[in-house]
């Protein structure tokens, strides 16, 4: 390897660190759910996608600056997050796994087919903030929009520490995540925390999926699956339930996906880091920041 | 009570002559069934098709429809179905067309359905061992070379991109004889993209270029600054993309922040179409793509209009839908298919060996040769992205 090669590889892996603020407000979107309600919201990704798209229409409407599209996608992603709860998660029989499973893998599709027939498929093009700027530091550059990214993502990563830590809310969450039958006890509404959980991950969604869109520079329902996959693997990397896991765990994937990327190409990528969530699943399960005692 | 008896007979009477008069009155119609992607990132295909389908349709019954094999006449209508671009769904879809009495469908968008669907028909007509399907289908959009030698029963009207990208790379080496290297960018899991490069690769290297590498990337990727780099050490002089329009896009916005400005892009046909300025007109500006549709004749020009009145956009691919209705339309006639229940399979021999004994077809740019292996030699031409559309840069079969 040539000094070249060192400095692309260098690059590479900080613009995927950069990136992977995306996958770790997903994580954390995936994780929250987990921890508040024990399931698995498979719709969140798309959810995220939809809110995108979403704000988007705010464009079609007014010419607003970028900052703005990135506010409705906010608020799309929290409207987005209370529908996907009443519809996937209220009326079902929560205590059947499988049942709030299937349904989130349904309104996966639903949500999808929704982009689709809305859009016909058609890639849109997403308006970015500092696009046109290069921070050059030394032999590398980085990107304008994509430490935007990853600078909006820290934001939204210590708001929702804040407000996790730092707020009755955040206490009756935890409340709930850890003892729902005693917090019900208690005089909690697991019901309202539950609603409120699917809102904030809603939001936080909503900017992962204008983010993203941002960072490519286009929206596409292609994103839809790439990112579920992706915010699942970094949840089971990050531990799931672990806020602070789904953050770091989301930039280890963005950063060894483009490390992937250059060494071994993009037939061989995907692989290597499905071998790394094989190898987090059978030697460190409970993720990133469990006790090495988690495995039986 | 004799009022009565004469109101009855009255009705009685009417109705006796009604009933063949409405019969005789009734209009025969022809469904001519269509098939591709109307759901999933490829609907917008399946959309244009349907369109182009029955705009070609509408004009074809505002002319008197079509004449069948026992003298009447009859109006086109058309029906599409969705194969969610899956193999498996294309199979089914087909097999259910089969079931009714059609005795010829247009479709799939996608190469990979067209590939499997093609290997479920009869290989050789007449071929008493082989259990296969029988039944003709004619292809619009997939692309990829050389699938309808997989049936005598499987017929293509897309053109071939083998004889663009020979003829475009042969022209920029004529154009512009400075330009030496080339560096390739593919989508590597979408077959026809990943066909097209070796297309393209190889014709370059065949004009004496020197293809300095290729980046890969996969149709739903959200990151391309590793590939682009690539790209930006090779400095070549042309970039060769065989992408759809998202990744394209994406790559393009991605050579914009890394200030890679080689003297010549070439894309993928498929991108030549709205979606592509839609997502990076800007970025795209200068794209040099092989096209066998623009607006540029008024056959082309009328076809545009009505399907975007039926709800679609003319483009190379919907464009040939729109052909293959008038080439079924004088099958049809030729062939004096009668569209009846009790005619189904003599029809559909009928339709097949007519569809096999095209030596020429009317195209929208002109004429559309048709080989022995069933696959259309179609015009066409360059176009560049200019000013945020389509622009025709050179004609170079017109």
């Amino acid at each position: 390897m040539d000094l070249l090669d060192l400095i692309d590889a260098v690059q590479s892996v900080a613009d995927g660190v950069l990136f992977g603020a995306t996958y770790a407000l997903l994580g954390i979107g995936f994780t929250l759910i987990f921890g508040v309600m024990h399931k698995i919201n498979l719709s969140y990704a798309a959810a995220s996608v939809g809110a995108a798209y979403a704000s988007l229409l705010v464009m079609s409407v007014v010419q607003a600056p970028a900052v703005l599209v990135f506010v409705a996608a906010a608020v799309a992603g929290g409207v987005i997050g209370g529908l996907v709860y009443l519809v996937g998660f209220k009326f079902i029989p929560l205590a059947n796994p499988l049942a709030t499973l299937m349904s989130t893998v349904g309104l996966l599709l639903l949500i999808d087919e929704i982009i689709v027939h809305t859009t016909a498929g058609v890639p849109l093009n997403y308006p970015a903030l500092f696009s046109d700027v290069i921070i050059e530091v030394g032999p590398f550059g980085l990107r304008g929009d994509l430490m935007f990214v990853f600078a909006l993502g820290c934001a939204c990563m210590t708001l929702l520490l804040l407000l996790l830590y730092r707020t009755r809310l955040g206490l009756a969450t935890r409340a709930v995540s850890q003892q729902p039958t005693a917090s019900l006890l208690c005089g909690i509404s697991t019901t309202r925390v539950n609603v409120l959980t699917f809102v904030i991950t809603g939001v936080v969604g909503g900017i992962a999926g204008a983010m993203t869109g941002a960072a490519i520079g286009m929206l596409s329902p292609l994103l839809s699956l790439p990112l579920t996959v992706k915010g699942l693997i970094v949840t089971v990397i990050g531990g799931l339930g672990s806020i602070p896991g789904a953050i770091i765990a989301g930039l280890i994937v963005g950063g060894l996906e483009n490390a992937f990327q250059f060494f071994r190409g993009v037939s061989e990528r995907d692989l290597y880091i499905m071998l790394l969530l094989f190898a987090f699943l059978v030697f460190r399960p409970g993720g990133i920041f469990a006790k090495s005692s988690g495995r039986d | 009570m004799r009022r009565l008896h004469a109101a009855l007979a009255v009705l009685l009477a009417g109705s006796m002559l009604s009933l063949p008069g409405s019969a005789l009155a009734q209009e025969r119609t022809v469904k001519i069934t269509g098939f591709g992607a109307k759901s999933g990132v490829v609907r917008v295909f399946g959309i244009n098709s349907e369109a182009a389908m029955k705009a070609a349709a509408d004009q074809i019954n505002k002319t008197g429809g079509v004449t069948l094999g026992d003298g009447t006449k009859a109006k086109f209508t058309v029906e599409f179905l969705d194969d969610r671009c899956n193999a498996e769904e294309g199979i089914s879809v087909v097999r259910r067309i089969a079931s009714t009495d059609a005795f010829v469908a247009v479709g799939p968008t996608c190469s990979n359905v067209a590939e499997s669907l093609f290997g479920i028909l009869q290989k050789k007509v007449g071929d008493a061992s082989d259990s296969g399907l029988q039944f003709p289908i004619i292809a619009d959009v997939a692309a990829k070379g050389g699938l309808a030698k997989i049936s005598e029963w499987a017929f293509r009207n897309v053109p071939s991109e083998f004889e663009m990208y020979k003829s475009l790379i042969a022209w920029i080496r004529k154009e512009h004889p400075n330009l030496k290297t080339m560096y390739g960018g593919v989508e590597k899991d979408f077959a026809h993209s990943n066909a097209t490069y070796g297309v393209m690769k190889g014709q370059a290297e065949g004009a004496g270029l020197k293809v300095l590498g290729t980046s890969e990337w996969l149709l739903n990727d959200t990151t391309f600054s590793t590939q682009v780099r690539d790209m930006k050490r090779a400095n070549a002089d042309i970039v060769a993309i065989s992408a759809h329009p998202f990744t394209t896009c994406g790559v393009l916005k991605e050579m914009a922040r890394q200030g890679v400005k080689p003297k010549l892009l070439i894309g993928l046909t498929s991108s030549s179409s709205v979606e592509t300025l839609q997502g990076c007109a800007k970025q795209a500006e200068g794209i040099i793509i092989p096209t066998s549709f623009a607006p540029v004749t008024p056959e082309a020009k009328l076809a545009a209009e009505q399907v975007a009145k039926f709800g679609g956009s003319a483009d190379l691919h919907s464009a040939a839908a729109y052909e293959i209705m008038f080439i079924l339309k004088d099958v049809i006639e030729s062939q004096k298919i009668m569209a009846k229940p009790d005619t189904v399979k003599a029809d559909r021999n009928k339709m097949r060996a007519g569809l096999a004994a095209l030596k020429e077809t009317k195209g929208l740019l002109g004429k559309v040769g048709r080989t022995a292996d069933r696959e259309a030699i179609k015009p066409y031409l360059y176009v560049h992205a200019k000013d945020g559309s389509w622009q025709v840069l050179y004609k170079p079969t017109l």
